[in-house]
């Protein structure tokens, strides 16, 4: 008898097919004969058909999204399963996967979009955004719509993207039903709000007459997310993987758990619950005359964001403490609060216009901390029940004060071998390793290396046969090349094809990992002719697109296409979902 | 024989003319080395690879290979170059290297801290500044020194001019510098062409040196080297002819006795049209007689030796068709140099600055070396020459420039002298880049100093030029073992003491006492110091002295190095 009847082509992880056949492998003719009927009767029971809502067809809504870090790509999952009891019929579509045309035809339409770095569309979303904002986008007249923008405060273009798709959206014709509403980091409960309201609003009039009660969790709490709740983890091992020369610091951290590893596949994250610097803290409550609070200290220190100054922080302040300073109101109205925020941190809001502030006041004027996601750097296959992260130490000096990163200055400076910490798994399956024998080129400078690590573990393990080619850069060849000697080894059993580096501080003219692109743009677009995936990750202010550009050129160059056919070819890409983004 | 050859003879044979897998191994990008037999071949193109030991410890845990970086030694004859090409290298030191250079004990600079990445851009700055580095280490003839010998114009002209010739003559044939280095094309050409007339395809059994000495000064240490040439001047003090020498050298291997240390001996006399013809030869009888089996003894002073001078003299005379004459008298008076201002018989002058360890670089809130030379060379016409003790001379200042270098030598802190014990010092590179050092030199030396000159003064002999050299390992850069103070690194924070030599370097030291530290080095010589002040005789030097005075028996020659060694007092 076949002690593997399950095909290692069944859809089911290679754990699972080995875990399945060790049942149904021995099983009796009997044993087989009752898993069949019973498997046959579960998936009926699932499957029965609802009550019907109503008589009249559903309406259809499309539900669009722009997504980066993934939130948006939860909200929409929510709001479906609202509308769907609202007698709606939603489809959810990625602008990652939008054909702009099919636009024309949508009656209802709403569109979650995230903003990124500075005014930014998420990296997938680029090229139907660019559609969208130009000149062939389809008329949507009559069609209803409405908008929900996510955002970060700390960057000054808060939610332009979204801002930006609601007045286009009408600009085309479409017909506002909800107004917009831009959400913060802490969007769960204002985004539930909007959904509701949107949906209410969307949903036939006959439907919305008979006030049907709607109870969905919605945002952070979302049912997919619910089975990666914080896990306690210990840190089994702390480098800094710089040398003693270098300037920077670029901490491997691996964590061990008491049970199983969270079940993180290779380009998902972690997140860390990051504390706020214990001085900064004192010198906050100092400021604010609040020195003696404990509690309070415990809360910002634990709880809060004290350290983002955004115009948001500045008018909080300037309401919460009912303009006591007047020049806060100043700074705000004459138009030079943008530049006078631009690197300070709230404390120097507190020290440049002090006021005694009560506990209350000065926990109105900052948000909650948020989590701080980290690409793992590893993939259990080959280190089994571990994770490791690769965390580089901000520290920067400016109007006198030395400053570092929240959540990698706690990594750098507090956290220890042997300690425990909470993590949180953040999937991303938007970063994902394709079939095992398609060809990988993968692009990560500095902290970007890390997602590329998990995936020539994973490759390795795995015996994948498809080939990998790595772009890395960094500051100095000799003080700067993380994991350099995994990558001779990759390169010597041949889980690593090929490796090209780019070390900026080495020669008078930077070297930067797009140049090496260009250099080897011959093989690359070879590569990349014959299916291979492209991953970017690392820095998304300039790298990501000077990445892109570089590709643009190569080709251009390489098949001697106009600008505008090698935008369209490297569009391409991201349509065929080969061009891969894990940047902040 | 049956014997099998070393190692380095097989990576010679198969490396077509010093190619080996140099162009493919600096393809490779991720790492900062190249392999083994390439690391050999590629001294003959100028350069070791090296790597900071001081970051040995933790680059395993950081997960990174050693921190590599290539020393990249200049081939300049005669230590002579213009202050133009001061200037280029200057600008590559700042550019690629770790922003000092190091005059060498042989003329010569050395450029530290290159990575491989930067190697061809380097290499391409220094032939564009028409420099080489081409067999500046090797088994090849390697720098030819001379005396730079400011105050002899025309002596210095005329040695200068065969330093140059020889070091010409005896270059490797090979395109393989240019191919690897500069234009980056493999020259087709026959495998029965003859590459190399000279050397051959196996070059020669180990390193050769040449100098060329100008007396009364012995600052080359003449008896030190493979090769010598003692300019023997006639009364209108233009050199007649030269006294050649052969066997020096100074590497050993600590506990193998049958290494050691070995003064030339002067073969003969020859007329200065002849010196080429001789130096050839006598490189060739190497070549062919030297032992390619162990390179412990691959050396000419081992060849000399084992064969005898009378027939090694022979062999040199028929091979070269020069008929050696009787040695000329001649005297030698020091190894040092005299710092500050001369003036010569050209009307020039000329200005010696003391660099301690030779040691090129700007100390932050300190002396500014390289600023303060890049300036003066800025505005000099004449040349930069190098001195065999690790100091710079600016050479041919007319008289009306004189002020404006001696302001920039104010300006950057520049010094001229030091304390006598101290500009009578030096010390090899050693850690944290050289391979081979067991213990610290350069690092280590100035802070010796320091601690002596202090022991110096308390007997009251701050005044007394002693010789003192250092270095990591037995292998002699600094030629500790003609030092009147010798100390030679055993391990970590250890030395052997060695006395006994003669202050104008025609006299071996010998080990006095072994695995010294910072304290037992000083409570070694304090003593003697002390019966050197009481009991010395007008004008003795320390290193006659202390065999007078039975502190330490002489050494007659290498093969005696060892012999009866230790305190004897």
């Amino acid at each position: 008898m076949n002690s593997s009847p399950i095909p290692n082509t069944a859809p089911f992880a290679e754990e699972e097919i080995e875990i399945l056949n060790r049942v149904v492998g021995p099983a009796s003719p009997t044993q087989r004969a009752w898993l069949a009927g019973f498997l046959a009767g579960m998936n009926t029971a699932t499957t029965a058909p609802q009550p019907a809502v109503g008589a009249q067809p559903a309406e259809p809504l499309t539900i669009l999204y722009a997504t980066e870090s993934g939130n948006s790509e939860r909200l929409v999952s929510d709001m479906a399963k609202a509308a769907r009891k609202m007698g709606l019929k939603p489809s959810i579509v990625d602008m990652a996967d939008l054909d702009v045309a099919t636009l024309a035809s949508v009656r209802r339409l709403v569109v979650i979009a995230a903003t990124w770095g500075e005014g930014d569309p998420p990296a997938r979303a680029i090229r139907a955004y660019g559609e969208l904002m130009g000149e062939g986008a389809p008329r949507l007249d009559g069609a209803l719509f409405g908008v929900l923008a996510l955002g970060d405060t700390a960057y000054t273009e808060f939610c332009a993207i979204g801002k930006a798709l609601d007045a286009r959206l009408e600009a085309l014709g479409g017909k506002r039903v909800v107004d917009r509403v831009d959400c913060d980091l802490d969007f769960a409960e204002p985004a539930g709000r909007w959904i509701k309201t949107a949906l209410k609003a969307l949903a036939p009039v006959e439907e919305a007459g008979r006030g049907r009660v709607i109870a969905v969790d919605f945002g952070a709490k979302a049912a997919s997310t619910a089975d990666l709740g914080p896990v306690e983890a210990e840190i089994t091992e702390f480098i800094d993987l710089n040398s003693s020369q270098s300037e920077k610091e670029t901490i491997h951290l691996e964590l061990g758990f008491d049970g199983a590893a969270p079940p993180y596949k290779p380009g998902d994250s972690l997140e860390l619950y990051p504390e706020n610097d214990a001085a900064y803290v004192d010198d906050l409550l100092k400021a604010a005359g609040l020195a003696s609070d404990a509690a309070l200290r415990a809360e910002l220190t634990k709880g809060r964001d004290v350290t983002t100054l955004s115009l948001k922080t500045l008018e909080s302040y300037a309401a919460t403490t009912g303009h006591q300073h007047q020049e806060v109101k100043a700074l705000l109205e004459s138009g030079d609060a943008r530049a006078w925020i631009a690197g300070r941190q709230l404390i120097d809001l507190l020290q440049f216009f002090p006021i005694t502030l009560s506990a209350d006041q000065l926990l109105q004027v900052t948000r909650p901390l948020a989590l701080r996601a980290y690409s793992i750097a590893s993939s259990r296959r080959e280190v089994g029940e571990e994770a490791h992260l690769l965390i580089s130490a901000v520290r920067y000096q400016s109007f006198g004060r030395a400053r570092k990163g929240v959540a990698s200055g706690h990594v750098a400076d507090q956290l220890k071998k042997g300690q425990r910490l909470r993590v949180k798994l953040r999937p991303n399956r938007h970063f994902a390793l394709p079939a095992p024998e398609r060809d990988i080129i993968m692009v990560g400078p500095g902290t970007g290396i890390a997602p590329f690590r998990a995936f020539v573990q994973e490759r390795r393990a795995t015996g994948a046969s498809g080939r990998s080619w790595l772009f890395f850069g960094d500051r100095h060849f000799t003080h700067d090349f993380l994991y350099q000697l995994e990558w001779q080894d990759a390169l010597k059993d041949g889980s690593l094809t090929r490796m090209d580096v780019a070390f900026s501080r080495d020669t008078p003219e930077k070297l930067y990992v797009q140049h090496r692109i260009w250099n080897q743009r011959r093989d690359l677009v070879d590569w990349l002719d014959s299916g291979a995936y492209f991953y970017v990750c690392g820095d998304a202010k300039a790298m990501a697109k000077d990445v892109r550009t570089a590709l643009v050129r190569a080709y251009a160059d390489v098949k001697a296409l106009s600008v505008e056919a090698a935008e369209q070819a490297v569009n391409n890409l991201d349509r065929e979902h080969r061009y891969l983004q894990d940047t902040y | 024989m049956t014997k099998e050859l070393s190692r380095n003879e097989r990576i010679k044979e198969a490396s077509a003319y010093l190619r080996g897998t140099l162009a493919e191994g600096l393809r490779e990008e991720i790492t900062g080395g190249i392999i083994e037999d390439d690391a050999q071949l590629v001294k003959f193109h100028g350069m070791y690879l090296q790597d900071d030991r001081d970051l040995r410890a933790e680059r395993v845990r950081k997960k990174m290979e050693k921190a590599f970086s290539f020393m990249i030694r200049l081939r300049v004859p005669g230590g002579v170059c213009t202050p133009g090409q001061f200037i280029n290298l200057d600008h590559i030191v700042r550019t690629y290297g770790n922003g000092t250079m190091r005059l060498t004990t042989r003329q010569t600079f050395q450029l530290h801290g290159i990575i491989k990445s930067n190697l061809k851009a380097t290499m391409r700055e220094i032939d564009a500044a028409l420099l080489t580095t081409l067999a500046a280490c090797g088994d090849v003839n390697r720098n030819v020194l001379c005396n730079p010998n400011p105050y002899q114009s025309r002596a210095h002209a005329a040695s200068l001019a065969l330093a140059r010739a020889l070091s010409d003559h005896l270059l490797p044939r090979t395109p393989a510098y240019r191919e690897i280095w500069l234009d980056g094309e493999r020259i087709a050409g026959g495998e029965e062409e003859v590459v190399e007339p000279i050397y051959g395809k196996t070059y020669l059994p180990r390193k050769f040196k040449i100098v060329i000495a100008v007396p009364p000064s012995n600052d080359v240490d003449v008896y030190a080297h493979d090769l010598g040439f003692i300019a023997i001047l006639d009364n209108q003090h233009e050199i007649d002819g030269y006294n050649v020498t052969v066997g020096g050298g100074m590497a050993m291997t600590h506990g193998e006795p049958e290494t050691y240390p070995r003064m030339a001996d002067v073969m003969g006399y020859c007329r200065a049209d002849q010196a080429i013809a001789v130096a050839e030869a006598v490189v060739t009888v190497q070549r062919d007689w030297g032992d390619r089996v162990n390179r412990k003894h691959a050396r000419l002073k081992y060849t000399i030796e084992d064969r005898g001078l009378d027939a090694f003299r022979a062999e040199v005379e028929q091979r070269s068709g020069v008929k050696l004459a009787a040695a000329k008298p001649f005297t030698f008076t020091s190894t040092g140099d005299r710092y500050g201002w001369t003036e010569s018989d050209n009307g020039c002058a000329h200005l010696t600055l003391f660099i301690e360890n030779g040691r090129v670089k700007d100390v932050p809130g300190g002396v500014q070396w390289l600023t303060g030379l890049r300036r003066i060379a800025e505005v000099h016409d004449g040349d930069f020459r190098l001195t065999a003790n690790q100091n710079l001379i600016i050479a041919n200042v007319p008289k009306d420039k004189r002020k404006s270098i001696e302001a920039l030598v104010a300006e950057h802190g520049l010094t001229t002298g030091a304390s006598a014990l101290r500009r009578n010092a030096m010390a090899c590179v050693a850690l944290p880049t050289c391979g081979l050092a067991l213990a610290e030199s350069e690092r280590y030396l100035p802070d010796l100093v320091t601690a002596l000159e202090e022991r110096l003064a308390a007997h009251g002999l701050a005044e007394a030029e002693i010789v003192i050299r250092m270095t990591g390992c037995p292998n002699g850069c600094s030629r500790p073992y003609v030092a009147e103070i010798g100390l030679v690194g055993k391990g970590p924070g250890l030395y052997n003491l060695y006395l006994g030599a003669a202050f104008d370097g025609s006299r071996l030291s010998k080990l006095y006492a072994a695995d010294l530290d910072h304290g037992a080095i000083i409570a070694n010589l304090d003593p003697i110091f002390a019966a050197y002040k009481s009991e010395r005789r007008d004008g003795e030097h320390f290193g006659d002295y202390v065999i007078r005075a039975d502190f330490i028996a002489a050494t007659v020659n290498g093969a005696d190095f060892h012999k009866d060694t230790g305190a004897r007092r």
